[in-house]
């Protein structure tokens, strides 16, 4: 066929681009990914006892990994188009990153006694928090590389690594639910590094799985 | 530089079609994927020097993926940037499925001036290898008739599922899909 006809099969009848193409694959992938976390942590672990909320701990985990899961979404749909502007959804996931981090430096070192410390990092499950994160968080990543692959990443490690991070987060935010941890300094230290490691996964996957 | 005159030229000319063609004007999106075209020609050429039969081929590649791709277009992004990128993640592909490794080392989002300066408009068309048409008559009945309808023969989409009797948006979906399809087979080829 020569191209000029094929220009004009393209062009005919097209219509309008599509509106919020990226923001309805990503979303579905993440409303989805929620409820299967949910899903799994609570299979895990069982529902959190209600009373539980009444103190700060679960909040707190909540308030951090939900802001985190959002600028990293914000990352997502920025990588999963050609021409990636990535600096401002980039600085985004550094802030709440680093306004964690201060948050718990701040309680550990004015408000925890000091034979505490080590104990208030480390918590009861620090070998196991991150790697629960992972678990909880694969169907989430399988559900947002198989919706970005849909669409056009051209860096397709960095587009890998942010699906890694939302998928994180969302997993984080379900485990929050479940994980009996007190301490800021242990969030801020294990269930970073599980969001991290996801974000390690997602890259390794990213390069061969997001080609489109 | 005539690299920076020619990348403002695009931009100029082709960016306004192209914004009036997202919005649904069809005369302007076919003026704007021949402009689009030319300049792939031009830039393809001077990359495929080994593979010169490969060119048109990809041009049309291209040209598929940007329209399936539509949606992705940040107004905020530079067009040519935009074309460009998906342009040579479809000739990465086509290195990679001829077995040579990925050898583009600068970095994919950097609109680098001298890059630009192969975007030289080519107004000659080889001859395609690959027959779309062909592809095309291979489609699941219902794909591929739903493109003949309103894409060859130039139904409305009303018009078309009055003849056919399958409701409208089921039309629209069966024209993605169908195109889909296409762009998935053209990567195997």
């Amino acid at each position: 066929m020569r191209t000029d006809a094929w220009i004009e099969l393209l062009a005919r009848g097209a219509g309008p681009a599509p509106s919020g193409f990226v923001a309805r694959r990503v979303g579905a992938a993440c409303v989805l990914g929620v409820l299967l976390s949910l899903a799994l942590a609570r299979a895990l672990h069982g529902p959190l006892p209600a009373d539980l909320f009444s103190a700060a701990a679960p909040w707190m985990k909540l308030a951090y990994t939900g802001l985190f899961a959002l600028a990293a979404a914000w990352l997502v749909a920025r990588t999963a188009r050609p021409v990636s502007r990535t600096k401002a959804p980039a600085r985004a996931i550094a802030a709440v990153v680093l306004a964690m981090a201060g948050f718990a430096a701040v309680a550990t070192w004015l408000f925890t006694p000091s034979g505490e410390r080590m104990r208030a990092i480390m918590g009861q499950t620090w070998m196991l928090c991150p790697w629960t994160v992972l678990a909880l968080s694969l169907p989430t990543l399988a559900l947002l590389i198989w919706s970005v692959r849909g669409l056009a990443p051209t860096r397709l490690r960095l587009a890998g690594f942010a699906n890694g991070l939302l998928a994180g987060a969302i997993a984080a935010a379900a485990y929050s639910l479940a994980c009996p941890e007190r301490s800021a300094a242990f969030v801020a230290v294990w269930y970073t590094s599980g969001i991290v490691l996801t974000g390690g996964l997602g890259a390794a996957l990213g390069g061969r799985a997001l080609r489109w | 530089m005539p690299g920076d005159a020619s990348q403002d030229e695009f931009e100029s000319r082709v960016k306004p079609l192209w914004l009036r063609a997202q919005a649904g004007d069809e005369a302007a999106y076919r003026e704007s994927l021949s402009r689009i075209a030319q300049r792939l020609r031009g830039y393809l050429r001077r990359r495929l020097q080994g593979m010169p039969h490969d060119v048109e081929d990809l041009v049309q590649e291209t040209l598929l993926a940007l329209h399936l791709q539509r949606g992705t277009y940040d107004p905020a992004v530079p067009l040519g940037a935009w074309v460009l990128a998906i342009a040579r993640h479809k000739l990465v592909d086509l290195w990679r499925r001829h077995g040579r490794r990925e050898a583009l080392h600068d970095a994919w989002d950097d609109v680098d001036e001298s890059s630009l300066v192969e975007l030289v408009a080519c107004d000659e068309t080889a001859q395609a290898r690959r027959d779309l048409g062909k592809l095309l008559d291979e489609l699941p009945a219902a794909q591929r008739e739903a493109i003949l309808l309103t894409k060859v023969e130039g139904l409305s989409v009303t018009e078309a599922s009055q003849r056919t009797g399958v409701s409208e948006s089921a039309i629209k979906v069966q024209v993605h899909r169908g195109l889909k399809r296409l762009a998935t087979w053209v990567k195997q080829t």
